[in-house]
């Protein structure tokens, strides 16, 4: 565990990068979100009328505003703090493992964060104004466990890809990463083709699990991601 | 404080690295004790950074034995943690400072020197609060310099450690290389190009040619194992007999020659007899004729071209 340990401290060097710009994305998103609802409540003033605050409920703020900067924070992870922990002894396996507990750290806080933040959207009645960030239905409608779980998992995934791209460009070079690319998303068409083909059985299953579906389908593609950065790790060099 | 155990050391036996089609080292084999300071040198491409990358497991050799301590270091935590590679052109995460690197060094290394490392910032005037992105080229060797030997890595490698440094660094790491293995001895290999320069700190000098080991010898008999003769053609052609020419410089009748081997009395009699220039090549001098002499002799040349 010492080993791994090494590389949690590495990943966690920069705490600001890797644990509160995430937090200040999410916090920059739900000020956005509440100065649209306050712009919408000018003509008609606020709080908003039910109706029209149901309709911020579609708002995806949650979910467009972190993976960019989490792939990147995956991508920087594994690309240049490989090279340094190398350098300091460490072996690829204690590297990955480390670097794969940071992801996993990154991920609670940003699910845990949101949580909270649900938390006192319902408490405040939506901010006071009616405004939705984060008890939207993509989240799960209020669901705590579900926003909890959709934004943890969409953050490990969004982790796991920039690292497993950026293992594949270290190692490869960016025409292997176009290719990587392509194979990935093939595998999700693929994924989808294969559960068309199926028919009905299969759809009605994943009908049946709500918003379970997409949080199933990003933890087995963060999975699939994670696999591919630990493969390509094993034979990437400095 | 890291002990030496006379058992201890890196063993080398027929290392081959390929890139490809072109072969960096066609077997590299040598037995290099613990707790002394090697000189690794050779021309630029000759593999040293290659080779020091393979023994520290940051690429994969080819084919061959490298052992550290008798165990196999690809992939052995208990191998590698004692070892130090900051590589020449270090890649730090961009978002770094100096300061976060230094935080983190305590992790990876249980006698790392806070107070060496404080002493050597200070020295070399490195910004704690810039991030590595913008650091200068001599910041950054500084930088490799220090967590280099605050380490305390029962092996430390250093690749051309002292890129962009100015004199008085230069100097100043050559006095903490030494104040570090006085207090704390431990094996240092160390690649560069200011031979001459460094050789003082160099106990043995391997000299990397062709892919092989040409020379493993201590710093002294390196020292002695070549020397230079100057004056006119035919005399100067005289004097080396059937010996080894390393290179050889013509202007007009006069040829100077760098030549492997040492210098007799006979030599030196014939040498004032005939008017000739006789003297050791530096360190420096002799490792360039062996370049030269494998630039003008190697069937492998075009394979030079990789660090």
């Amino acid at each position: 565990m010492t080993y791994t340990k090494r590389n949690v401290r590495l990943y966690l060097a920069n705490r600001s990068f890797v644990l509160l710009i995430p937090v200040f994305i999410l916090a920059l998103m739900l000020l956005i979100s509440i100065a649209i609802a306050a712009i919408i409540g000018i003509p008609q003033g606020l709080p908003l009328r039910p109706e029209i605050s149901d309709g911020t409920r579609g708002n995806m703020g949650p979910i467009f505003s972190v993976p960019g900067f989490l792939v990147s924070v995956g991508a920087f992870a594994m690309n240049r703090n490989f090279s340094m922990a190398l350098a300091f002894g460490s072996t690829r396996r204690h590297f990955w493992a480390g670097t794969s507990i940071g992801f996993v750290l990154t991920s609670l806080v940003v699910g845990l964060v949101s949580l909270l933040c649900l938390w006192l959207e319902l408490l405040t009645n939506h901010w006071f104004i009616g405004a939705h960030a984060f008890d939207v239905y993509v989240l799960g409608d209020g669901n705590a466990a579900q926003t909890f779980a959709t934004m943890a998992v969409l953050s490990l995934l969004c982790l796991f890809l920039g690292a497993f791209f950026g293992t594949v460009f270290r190692a490869f070079g960016g025409t292997w990463t176009t290719v990587a690319a392509l194979a990935f998303g093939a595998l999700i068409l693929g994924s989808v083709a294969l559960g068309v083909a199926h028919g009905s059985t299969v759809l009605s299953w994943f009908a049946s699990m709500g918003l379970w579906l997409p949080i199933l389908v990003v933890t087995v593609l963060a999975a699939v991601a994670a696999s591919g950065s630990y493969v390509v790790n094993r034979f990437a060099t400095v | 404080m890291t002990t030496i155990d006379p058992e201890r050391g890196i063993h080398l036996c027929g290392v081959t690295k390929s890139f490809g089609d072109n072969t960096v080292l066609r077997g590299v084999t040598a037995d290099l004790p613990a707790g002394r300071i090697y000189g690794l040198l050779g021309a630029n491409g000759v593999g040293k950074t290659t080779l020091m990358s393979l023994i520290c497991g940051h690429s994969f050799r080819s084919g061959g034995t490298i052992l550290i301590d008798g165990q196999d270091p690809t992939e052995n935590a208990a191998v590698l943690e004692n070892l130090c590679f900051v590589h020449e052109d270090q890649r730090y995460n961009d978002n770094f400072t100096i300061a976060h690197i230094l935080a983190i060094m305590p992790a990876f290394y249980p006698h790392w020197s806070e107070q060496t490392a404080q002493r050597l910032i200070r020295a070399f005037r490195l910004p704690m609060k810039t991030k590595s992105k913008k650091l200068s080229r001599g910041q950054r060797s500084a930088l490799a310099i220090t967590l280099s030997l605050a380490s305390r890595a029962a092996y430390t490698f250093l690749d051309e450690p002292y890129l962009g440094l100015d004199a008085t660094s230069r100097t100043l790491f050559y006095e903490e290389l030494l104040r570090e293995y006085a207090a704390h001895p431990r094996t240092f290999i160390l690649s560069t190009h200011l031979i001459d320069e460094a050789a003082e700190l160099m106990e043995v000098v391997l000299i990397l040619d062709d892919g092989v080991v040409a020379v493993h010898t201590d710093v002294d008999e390196a020292r002695r194992s070549s020397f230079i003769v100057r004056g006119r053609a035919p005399e100067v052609r005289s004097l080396i007999g059937d010996r080894e020419v390393l290179a050889e410089r013509s202007m007009g009748a006069v040829v100077s020659a760098t030549v492997r081997g040492h210098v007799t009395d006979d030599d030196r009699y014939a040498a004032h007899r005939d008017h000739l220039s006789l003297e050791d090549a530096s360190l420096q001098e002799y490792v360039a004729a062996i370049g030269i002499h494998s630039l003008t002799h190697d069937s492998h040349a075009p394979a030079k071209d990789v660090a």
